[in-house]
Formats: structure tokens, C-alpha cells, sequence
């Protein structure tokens, strides 16, 4: 059809445009040519354009369920609702490689049209490399994984969407994650830019700080999205699990987040250059790696990698090339003033920003390590280990205690250098008010284990230092409210996973049992014919020892195309606790499997999150 | 000195209470929580509802009811199924480092800021 022609030639359009542009800058750079800014702006223009034609070719034929196109065919279906045939569109490894595409592009844009007061040098050698990237990503959608190939003979119907990816959450968890992956592909290339044009001072800083919380608002949203979606479509009640796939997202949020804070240090005091630089190259090689990895299967399974030969060399090769040239970059054009040392005083800002990186470098290190060493161990000894839940509790949680302290006291310290006598020494009995108050509730709720006792003493240390800092000094808003935010997602987490209570058993319909000081009735199950699955829903009442009834709906999704099942868990999420019920089919008639959960402050964790979020965007608004 | 006797005895009550014994389901619940379900993806055997996951639950429940310990029921089974199905990698040879990487690299990172804040 046409408009899978259309599709697939604006993109090879976009690739040659890449090649040419590419060689246009360097005689620019080298004198050859004199500098248009106009050419520029229409090159970068004609390219997002042409991607943005193929990417809507594909939105296109997705919606009209073209399947001459395979990546259609293979996930997409006639009945699906409309809106999950958009976001089908993504929901696979060729469109999500085209999103990104389309993101790159659209991004190195508006970094052109951003940057007009930085030397037209550092914006030229900018793109220069941004273009690099943009190249490997045409030649990698374009000869590995094409959205536009054809399918002949036309099949009649496609192999549909996997039902668990239909859901409104994860429809948008995608796009939203990449413009945090390829915000930092942007400043990726900046700070190799301004390596080679000797541009790293503090203007710098300034300019590339926008981008740095730009993309940290996203990255920060996509993570919480997925988690959300984890929560209530995975039917299991946790919304973390350190699963590979959910690591991969959070190594580069540690790196950027250390970035965060090291460009601070670089913009106010002119230090930190070589090592904000090495933070920078890094994020974007998780970044990427993230992506590919989790595209090309190579986590779930060693194995899942060599059947696709092709594009698990493509990614190696392309990963390897990237990150030589940014080492090679790095030393060859490292300058003795990014290298040389200044002594930094042992009480300031600075100091405890470093601090931060510390600990947010460790955090990254544990789930880096936890995520490739079985991959590694089972390539060199053909040992599988599984690398859980357990482990990272172990070794984050006691790391954690410390780092909660810090983050309530290093943004109270002065630059350059803090008076040791100016230290408030008031907030040490706020301290150990605290740990009498929660030695108090330990013993309430009988929790056993000393380090979740620590650990809350801690994070209560630094939401009451953060909201005395947000009502009382009011000198940082953003960064109070972001810490503020911190405090009551680790508290939220701990309490969360103490206090949940679980019920979890065979029932027949009409059935009761009794939990806790609840009584679970099942009461009835209703089929409904929607449009492209079966529903199945049952109705639960929880009856409280107050005589309050709840209403529980949990749903069976049997899905036509392809044929799975999936179950909706019902959520009545409330200010201290959520009710979650989820239920499955048994062989056995009319049996059902049930599991009730109370889960406390659960909503907490994602209001604190969107708090987190909040702090980064009040600071980004004040950038401008 | 009041305070330092509160807190003391305060931890000693925490570190006593640790002592107590569960009782059957919920080690039950404990133990299926750090086990792979095998056939799934990415679930425990607690939460899945897969017949290998409900086999395993049986077969833990008739261990416990045997008078295995839970160390005994874990090497039972890293023995059946390898290590791959237990969540809480195990200490050894081959995991050391898996446990030591990061912990050598906070002290690396941590003499490279006293470096930086104290000498030079």
C-alpha cells in the first residue's frame, strides 16, 4: 500500500539527510564552507519532518489495520479499541525504535533553536554528534528492524496487541520514558561538544541544566508509570519487583540524578568539570543500553539473543562505537584546567553534593552489578543464579540510612564553607525525639527487624528537616520540596511493607472468610461480551467491624486475539490504605482463587514520587 | 544516661522479638515468596497460581510438616532445581564478588572525596 511507502521512504530520506548533514558540518567546522544558520534550521527542520511522516504512516496504518505491513499484522488486531491501536503503535520493537527516532530528532531541534547563546562552535559540534547517533538509529531501524516491510499474501487478521500492554498507563509509559532516555542523548552529545570546544565553565552549565532536568522529569514520570501499571494489571499487589527490565530504567535515573546535582557544583563554583563530564557519557550508555537490552531480550534470557543474530550485533558494535569515541574524546581533549584538583572545604555544599554522587553511584553499582552478574556468570560457568528481591535490600537498605541523613543536612551547608559553629545543632534532639516516637510505634506494631526502625527514624529525620527548611528559609524551594518528597517515598515504601496484610485462599461463590477484623463475602459473577475480549467480573463485598460495606470488582479479561487472560485487580485506594482483590479461575468449578490485600500507604508512594517530580519542575521554570 | 539505657533496652526488646517462632503458613508464605516460579515470567511462586507454583507450595507445606528447617527446604530444592529458583542469592564461591563489587567501590569512592576534601 502507499502509505507504507510513504512511510518507509521519508525515512530513508531522513538517513541520507543524516549522512549529508553530517559531512556538511565538518567542512563547516573545517573552514570549507562558510555557516548558514538558515541551512541549518532547514536541514534540521526537513528531518524531524520527514520522521514525523513516517512515524505517522505507521500511527496510520495501524488505525486502518493495514495489514500488508507486517509489524501491523504481527500486533495489531480489527477488533482492538481504536486507542490501543495507536498505542500499538509503540507497543513493539520496530515503532518503539521509530519513537525514538522521532524523539531524537524532534529533541536536537529545539536544542538548536535553545542553545542561540552558546559559541556557534560548541552548538555545531553538537550536532555533529547527535547527528552520529541519529545515524545509528536509521541504520538500525532501517536494516534491522524495519516498520514498513511487507507481508505477502495478505493475511486477513493480525496476531493482536498482548492484552497486558492494553492499558492506558502503559500506553504512555513508553513515549514518556524515551523523552527522558534521549534527553539524555542530548546531553550525551553537549558535553562531548564542549570537551572539544574547551566550552565547560559555568554558562555551560547553566544552558545544559535545563536539559538535565528536562530529561529527569520525564525518566522520573516513565519509571513511576510503569510501577503503576506493575501495581495494578501484574496482579501480584507490588509495584517492584528488581526485575531486570525495571533495573535498566532505574541505572540510568541514579547516574542522572548524580548529575543532577554535580552540575550545581559546576554552575555556582567551576568544579567537578571532568567528572560531570564522565556522568553525563555515562547516563546515556545506560540509557541506551536500556532500551536495546530490553528490546532485543537479551535480559530475560541469554538465549533470547541469539535468535536474532543481526540486530544483538548491530546494538553491541553500535554501543561500542559510541562509548570509544566518548573515551577517546575524553582523553584526547582533556584540557589541564577540567583535571586539575582544588582542594574543596570539608564542610560545604560542595562537599555534601559530592556526597550525593557517592551514595548514587553505589546505588547504581548494586543494581548494575545485580542485573549483569548472572548474565556473566551463566556465559563463563553455565551457572544460572537468581539475583532477587532479597538482595537488594541488603545491600541498599543499610546504605540507605546514612544517605537519608546527609540529604537533610547537605542542603543546609554553605558554599565555599560552612562555619562548624553554625552547624544547628537543635535538629540532634529532633533526632532523638524521633527515635523515641518510633520506638514507640515499633512496639505497637510489633515490627521486628532494627534496620526498618533505622531506616524510619531516618526518613522522618529528613521530612521533618525538609518541611522546617520549606516553611522557615524558603531559600530553595524546588530542591525542598524534591527532598521533602524523598522522605515520604522511602517512609511510604517501609510502611507499606511492613503493615500489608494478606488473605489469599480458594473461595466458592457466596462464600465468607474472615480476615483480620474484616469479613470477605464473595457474593456473585457476572460474563459480559466486550469488544475484543470476554469479562468476566466478580463482586466482593468487605465488611468492616464497623457494619461499612466495600464494594470489590475484580475483573477476568479472556482476551480473543492472541488468547490470554489477564486479570484486573480492583483498587479502593483511600488516604491511609489501599483494599486490592484480585482473582483467578481454578480448574475446579466455581472455585476461585482470592487474594485480598491491605496495603497502607500506598498512594502515598506515587503522590510522593509526582512530589519528587514537582521539585525538578519548580526548578525548571526558575531556569528560565 | 537515662536516654542511653532507654535506647539500650529498647534494642535488646527489638533483637529479642526476632527470636519468635512463625507458625506454619506463614513460613509457608515466607519461603514461596524467595522462590522462582520457573515457568512464569519474572513471578514468585507466592504469587503465582501456575501448577508448578502450586506444587511447590504443596511440596513445601509437606517439608514443613516432615520437620525440615527452612535452610533444609531451600538446599532441598537448589539441589532439584538449581540455584536459579531461589531469590536470596546464596553466599559462595562464585557470588562473592556479586556481593563485594559494589561495597569495594563505595570505599574506592570514598577515599577518592577525602582525597579530595583533605589532601591535596
Amino acid at each position: 500500500m502507499l502509505i507504507t511507502q510513504i512511510g518507509n521512504y521519508s525515512l530513508i530520506l531522513g538517513l541520507f539527510l543524516s549522512i549529508f548533514f553530517i559531512f556538511y558540518l565538518i567542512l563547516i567546522l573545517y573552514g570549507f564552507i562558510k555557516i548558514k544558520l538558515n541551512n541549518i534550521y532547514s536541514i534540521l527542520f526537513i528531518q524531524l519532518f520527514s520522521v514525523l511522516i513516517s512515524f505517522f504512516s505507521l500511527i496510520y496504518s495501524f488505525v486502518i489495520s493495514n495489514f500488508t505491513n507486517e509489524t501491523v499484522y504481527n500486533n495489531s488486531h480489527t477488533t482492538k479499541p481504536l486507542f490501543y491501536k495507536i498505542s500499538g503503535t509503540w507497543g513493539n520493537h520496530e515503532g518503539s525504535l521509530l519513537l525514538w527516532l522521532l524523539v531524537l530528532t524532534l529533541f536536537i531541534f529545539l536544542f538548536f533553536i535553545d542553545s542561540k547563546k552558546q559559541p556557534k562552535i560548541y552548538r555545531l559540534y553538537t550536532l555533529v554528534f547527535q547527528q552520529i547517533i541519529i545515524l545509528g538509529f536509521f541504520l538500525f531501524v532501517l536494516f534491522t528492524s524495519n516498520p514498513f516491510s511487507y507481508i505477502f499474501p495478505v493475511p486477513l487478521e493480525g496476531l493482536g496487541l498482548n492484552p497486558i500492554l492494553q492499558d492506558p498507563a502503559l500506553a504512555i509509559h513508553p513515549p514518556i520514558l524515551y523523552l527522558g532516555y534521549v534527553g539524555s542523548s542530548i546531553i550525551f552529545s553537549a558535553s562531548l561538544s564542549a570537551l572539544v570546544s574547551k566550552h565547560i565553565n559555568n554558562f555551560w552549565a547553566q544552558h545544559i541544566k535545563k536539559w538535565i532536568f528536562i530529561s529527569w522529569i520525564f525518566l522520573t514520570l516513565g519509571i513511576m508509570l510503569g510501577s503503576i501499571w506493575a501495581y495494578y494489571e501484574l496482579g501480584w499487589g507490588g509495584f517492584w519487583f528488581w526485575d531486570p527490565v525495571e533495573n535498566v530504567s532505574l541505572m540510568p535515573w541514579f547516574c542522572l540524578t548524580a548529575l543532577l546535582h554535580s552540575i550545581l557544583v559546576l554552575e555556582k563554583r567551576s568544579e567537578l568539570k571532568s567528572w560531570t563530564i564522565i556522568l553525563s557519557i555515562t547516563t546515556f550508555s545506560l540509557s541506551m543500553s536500556g532500551t536495546f537490552l530490553v528490546r532485543s531480550g537479551i535480559l530475560n534470557s541469554v538465549h533470547t539473543f541469539a535468535n536474532d543474530p543481526g540486530r544483538g550485533v548491530f546494538i553491541l558494535t553500535f554501543l561500542f562505537i559510541l562509548i570509544l569515541i566518548s573515551i577517546l574524546i575524553f582523553f584526547f581533549f582533556q584540557t589541564e584546567e577540567n583535571v586539575r584538583e582544588n582542594k574543596i572545604y570539608w564542610l560545604s555544599r560542595e562537599t555534601s553534593i559530592l556526597v550525593n554522587n557517592w551514595f548514587m553511584i553505589f546505588f547504581l553499582a548494586v543494581v548494575f552489578i545485580g542485573t549483569t552478574y548472572p548474565i556473566f556468570l551463566e556465559v563463563l560457568t553455565s551457572e544460572k543464579i537468581s539475583v532477587g528481591p532479597p538482595f537488594y535490600n541488603k545491600l541498599l537498605i543499610p546504605f540507605l540510612i546514612p544517605f537519608l541523613i546527609f540529604m537533610a543536612i547537605g542542603p543546609n551547608l554553605k558554599w565555599i564553607k560552612n562555619d562548624f559553629k553554625k552547624v544547628n545543632f537543635y535538629k540532634f534532639f529532633v533526632f532523638i525525639f524521633l527515635c523515641f516516637i518510633t520506638f514507640i510505634f515499633a512496639e505497637k506494631f510489633k515490627i521486628k527487624n532494627l534496620f526498618t526502625i533505622i531506616l524510619i527514624i531516618s526518613s522522618l529525620y529528613l521530612l521533618i528537616s525538609s518541611i522546617g527548611d520549606l516553611i522557615f528559609k524558603r531559600k530553595n524551594i524546588s530542591q525542598n520540596i524534591s527532598h521533602f518528597g524523598f522522605s515520604i517515598l522511602i517512609l511510604s515504601i517501609v510502611l507499606n511493607g511492613i503493615l500489608s496484610k494478606e488473605f489469599s485462599g480458594n473461595m466458592k461463590i457466596g462464600e465468607e472468610v474472615k480476615f483480620y477484623n474484616e469479613i470477605i463475602k464473595f457474593k456473585k459473577v457476572e460474563t459480559f461480551n466486550r469488544e475484543n475480549y470476554k469479562s468476566v467480573i466478580a463482586t466482593f463485598e468487605i465488611e468492616n467491624n464497623k457494619k461499612k460495606l466495600i464494594l470489590l470488582k475484580p475483573e477476568l479479561r479472556i482476551y480473543n486475539q492472541p488468547n490470554i487472560i489477564t486479570s484486573e485487580a480492583d483498587i479502593k485506594s483511600s488516604f491511609y490504605e489501599d483494599k486490592f482483590l484480585v482473582f483467578s479461575v481454578l480448574k475446579k468449578n466455581n472455585i476461585f482463587n482470592v487474594r485480598y490485600q491491605v496495603k497502607p500507604f500506598m498512594i502515598w508512594i506515587w503522590v510522593s514520587t509526582l512530589l519528587i517530580i514537582f521539585g525538578g519542575f519548580v526548578r525548571l521554570i526558575k531556569i528560565k | 544516661m537515662k536516654l542511653l539505657k532507654y535506647i539500650i533496652f529498647f534494642i535488646i526488646c527489638i533483637i529479642q522479638s526476632n527470636l519468635y517462632a512463625d507458625n506454619n503458613s506463614i513460613l509457608i508464605d515466607k519461603i514461596s515468596k524467595n522462590l522462582r516460579c520457573l515457568i512464569c515470567q519474572g513471578q514468585s511462586v507466592y504469587d503465582s497460581q501456575s501448577e508448578f507454583a502450586n506444587s511447590i507450595k504443596i511440596l513445601i507445606n509437606k517439608k514443613i510438616q516432615e520437620g525440615n528447617s527452612e535452610e533444609e527446604i531451600y538446599s532441598y530444592l537448589k539441589n532439584k532445581y538449581g540455584q536459579w529458583i531461589v531469590y536470596d542469592t546464596e553466599i559462595n564461591k562464585k557470588t562473592v564478588y556479586l556481593w563485594l563489587f559494589p561495597v569495594i567501590l563505595f570505599v574506592f569512592g570514598g577515599i577518592l572525596i577525602i582525597r579530595k576534601v583533605f589532601i591535596n
